[in-house]
């Protein structure tokens, strides 16, 4: 394996380098236009709800997608890719910001504006220092996100390990394409590792921002190109997709939805096996520690690196795209799976035990029925972000809208590719909409009926879809990555206050009914009963 | 027959045992009422019985044998015999009512005739359900789901679900809390019925004293973790 010489590793130097710049880059840019525009919703400044709305329907644009779009204007390149990052996570940092400043504790907030002070001083004295941990927090996980993002926007050439990976693929080098995945992985695993040492050392955080600050000047000529990004530009316009290629248009939809569907059906089964192999109140604990590494290693690849390992084993087509998700979903749901057992309710657990039932039957008739509900859940969450991958997964040659959009782009058709852009934002909004509607069904079908035993059941937790789709949950350490990103900011403090005279204020933002996320349990109980052998 | 000699049961990191030198001797078809304060160790010392708890000390008999001693598949072959009708009466509810009953019969079924029945439930096997519902008088419950139960109802559920478990002993963690009076009286009365006719040892927690006098051959108090007797068995 020359491959593996110190030569091919020095080789990949670069590229690792570019792939981390652009991340900080992209998030460098992202807090720059992100705080401001939160700190103008916040703070209900004119046009406040505009600029809401604005962010929201931005974020509905996949990551891959944005890429693309770069990729033109912009040309190859680290520039393109720092450029779709800065878009995607200023929308991300914009609207989740604004609502971490928006449940900032009110009577010191009024207090400020007593004594007349302005937005800016509103936003500096009052609203950030009392949310500063909980936006640390989000910056951090936010910052894994783009790196992953990083990663995968390399596939449409945006520059980094990913456009390395995509070109020794091409090449049919795949002990090279092998040793990049492995760098890859590793790669992941330390953004993960240094993430905690962020949270711990807040400082830290600066290299990062510095990193960024390098990185733009390093790639300044090709991102200020404006006047050759403005001419590319006006070719895309008026979208438009030719006769045939609107013939064609029902097969992609009905192809890109196939591939999630079907994928996230694949990753519920894989989760569902692995997930019952891995929940400590089910298996011995080797056993757990050993799954629990096959989940975090399907999990740490992204749909898009999965898609192009699979699209060269198994071909270009919509089955490599249905394995590229299923396989990360299961990834994700094998891990999300093993908590929901093993967070099910004790005493029904104990009570079946005690009839004497086996280990299996006791999962049969217990374990598997009290989480049921939950898998549900997590398993449609995970079709909403695999509607997504879907359309994005298709740009690496998996069928679908995506493959479709990315030969366009390979052919300079740019009225129909900007056309295939604007279908794929449709189709991400539309089932974001679909997905938030059927959550509503569904809680307001349970709404009615009592609950037993309420006091020591759950425990709290809100998401919404959008939240969750921030980066696919499969991202993060610490706070923002055991539950849904969004649970993350409730510091105990931020509960209690949350539950105060505010709630009617902001339930605009907070759509969800209180008793409704507590659907979602997360926390381990822990019993004090010792266990029972 | 269940004997109990000077049984110490301390949770970890307890000031005090829970449960400190019980003696009680239940002989086949005999019911004794544990009543006490809450918080006096009656779970506990149900628990104990069936090895959900482990003891400090002492020794528990159940038909002979002593629990302490027992591992897996003896243990399972004891919790097979002692059905456990506990506090919350817990049923699983998202099962239909004869799932939750038939969960009685796991200790004698195999694993995969176990799962199999979750998904194709047998005539014979349901007939058995039935039954027993019909035994607490609910049998038209059969297919419904556990969630929509009156607390009454789940209450004789988990009574059909330990008939099931065609049990030597039945140990009844506080079966008539939180139930009306008259209701109360009837499940009190077809717990202490069953016992008697089918030969089984019953221990029967409670919160008030009122009709245990008709009804039970023995009763003991817990306080504090010690037992005192107020009625023994006659023989
Ligand atoms: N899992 C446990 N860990 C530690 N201590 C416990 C545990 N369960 C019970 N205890 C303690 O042991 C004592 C006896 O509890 P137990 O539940 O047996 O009482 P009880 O008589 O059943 O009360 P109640 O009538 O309220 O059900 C109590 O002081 C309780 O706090
Ligand atoms: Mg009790």
């Amino acid at each position: 394996m020359t491959q593996l010489s110190p030569h091919f590793f020095g080789s990949l130097l670069v590229p690792v380098g570019q792939t981390i710049g652009m991340a900080c880059a992209g998030m460098l840019l992202a807090l720059v236009i992100g705080i401001p525009l939160a700190i103008a919703v916040a703070t209900r400044a004119p046009g406040a709800r505009a600029i809401a709305a604005g962010l929201s329907a931005l974020r509905a644009i996949p990551d891959l997608t944005l890429a693309i779009l770069a990729v033109v204007l912009l040309g190859l390149g680290p520039a393109a890719g720092i450029a779709a990052l800065a878009v995607f996570y200023t929308a991300m940092v914009g609207k989740v910001s604004a609502e971490l400043l928006l449940a900032a504790p009110v009577p010191p907030v009024d207090a400020l504006r007593a004594t007349g002070s302005g937005r800016v001083g509103l936003a500096t004295f009052g609203l950030i220092p009392a949310m500063l941990p909980d936006l640390l927090s989000f910056g951090m996980y936010a910052f894994e996100c783009a790196m992953r993002a990083s990663i995968i926007v390399g596939a449409v050439g945006a520059g980094g390990i990913g456009t390395e990976l995509v070109g020794a693929i091409n090449a049919l080098d795949y002990a090279r394409a092998a040793a990049i995945i492995v760098v890859l992985v590793a790669l992941i695993a330390a953004v993960d590792t240094f993430g905690i040492a962020v949270r711990r050392y807040p400082r830290t955080g600066f290299v990062l921002l510095a990193i960024g600050v390098l990185t733009l000047w390093i790639d300044r000529p090709q991102l200020f190109a404006l006047s050759h990004a403005f001419v590319t530009f006006a070719k895309m316009l008026p979208p438009q997709l030719s006769l045939p290629e609107l013939g064609a248009l029902p097969r992609l939809l009905w192809e890109t939805a196939a591939i999630a569907v079907v994928g996230t059906a694949l990753g519920a089964l894989l989760g569902f096996a692995f997930g019952l192999v891995c929940a400590r109140n089910i298996v011995p604990f080797a056993v757990v520690a050993l799954v629990r590494r096959v989940l975090d290693t399907a999990r740490a690849i992204p749909e898009v690196v999965w898609g192009l390992i699979l699209v060269v084993s198994v071909g270009i087509g919509p089955l490599a795209g249905i394995l590229a998700l299923g396989l990360h979903s299961g990834g994700v749901l094998g891990k999300l799976y093993a908590e929901a057992f093993e967070n099910v309710d004790r005493p029904p657990v104990l009570s079946i035990a005690a009839t004497g039932a086996s280990k299996l039957s006791t999962v049969g008739f217990a374990i598997v029925p009290l989480a049921w509900r939950t898998l549900g859940v997590h398993t449609l969450f995970r079709l909403e972000w695999n509607v997504r991958a879907a359309a994005v997964v298709g740009m690496i040659g998996a069928g679908g809208i995506g493959q479709a959009l990315f030969l366009s782009q390979q052919l300079f058709f740019y009225k129909a590719m900007a056309a295939y852009v604007l279908i794929t934002w449709a189709i991400v909004l539309a089932f974001d909409a679909f997905g938030e509607r059927a959550r509503a069904a569904r809680l307001s079908a349970e709404g009615g009926r009592p609950r037993r035993r309420s006091g020591r059941t759950r425990a709290r937790s809100r998401t919404r879809s959008s939240d969750r789709s921030l980066c696919d949950g499969s991202a993060g350490t610490g706070r923002f990555r055991e539950r849904p990103p969004f649970e993350g900011r409730a510091a105990p403090s931020a509960s209690a206050r949350r539950s105060g005279a505010r709630k009617s204020r902001r339930s605009a933002s907070r759509s969800m009914p209180p008793n409704a996320s507590a659907r979602y349990p997360s926390r381990r109980r822990t019993s004090p009963v010792p266990r029972a052998p | 027959m269940i004997v109990l000699d000077e049984v110490v049961v301390r949770y970890p990191g307890a000031q005090r045992p829970a449960v400190d030198g019980a003696s009680l001797l239940v002989k086949t078809g005999e019911s004794v009422a544990l009543v006490g304060p809450s918080g006096s160790g009656k779970t506990t010392l149900l628990r104990a019985i069936n090895r959900l708890v482990p003891i400090t000390s002492g020794t528990i008999l159940v038909d002979g044998v002593a629990v302490e001693s027992l591992q897996d598949k003896a243990l399972r072959a004891l919790r097979t015999r002692l059905a456990m009708i506990a506090q919350h009466h817990d049923l699983v509810d998202r099962l239909r009512v004869h799932q939750n009953v038939m969960a009685g019969a796991l200790g004698r079924w195999s694993s995969l005739h176990a799962l199999r029945y979750l998904a194709f439930p047998l005539r014979g096997e349901l007939d058995e359900a039935r039954n027993a519902l019909a035994r607490v008088g609910i049998a038209e419950k059969l297919r419904a789901p556990t969630s929509a139960l009156s607390g009454g109802e789940r209450q004789r559920v988990a009574i059909a679900r330990a008939l099931v478990q065609q049990p030597h002993a039945i140990l009844a963690d506080e079966p008539i809390a939180s139930l009306d009076p008259e209701l109360a009286e009837q499940i009190v009365a077809l717990l202490t019925t069953l016992a008697k006719e089918s030969g089984i040892a019953l221990i029967c927690s409670l919160h008030q004293v009122q009709f245990a006098d008709r009804y039970f051959d023995q009763i003991v108090r817990l306080e504090g973790g010690r037992l005192e007797r107020l009625k023994s068995s006659v023989a």
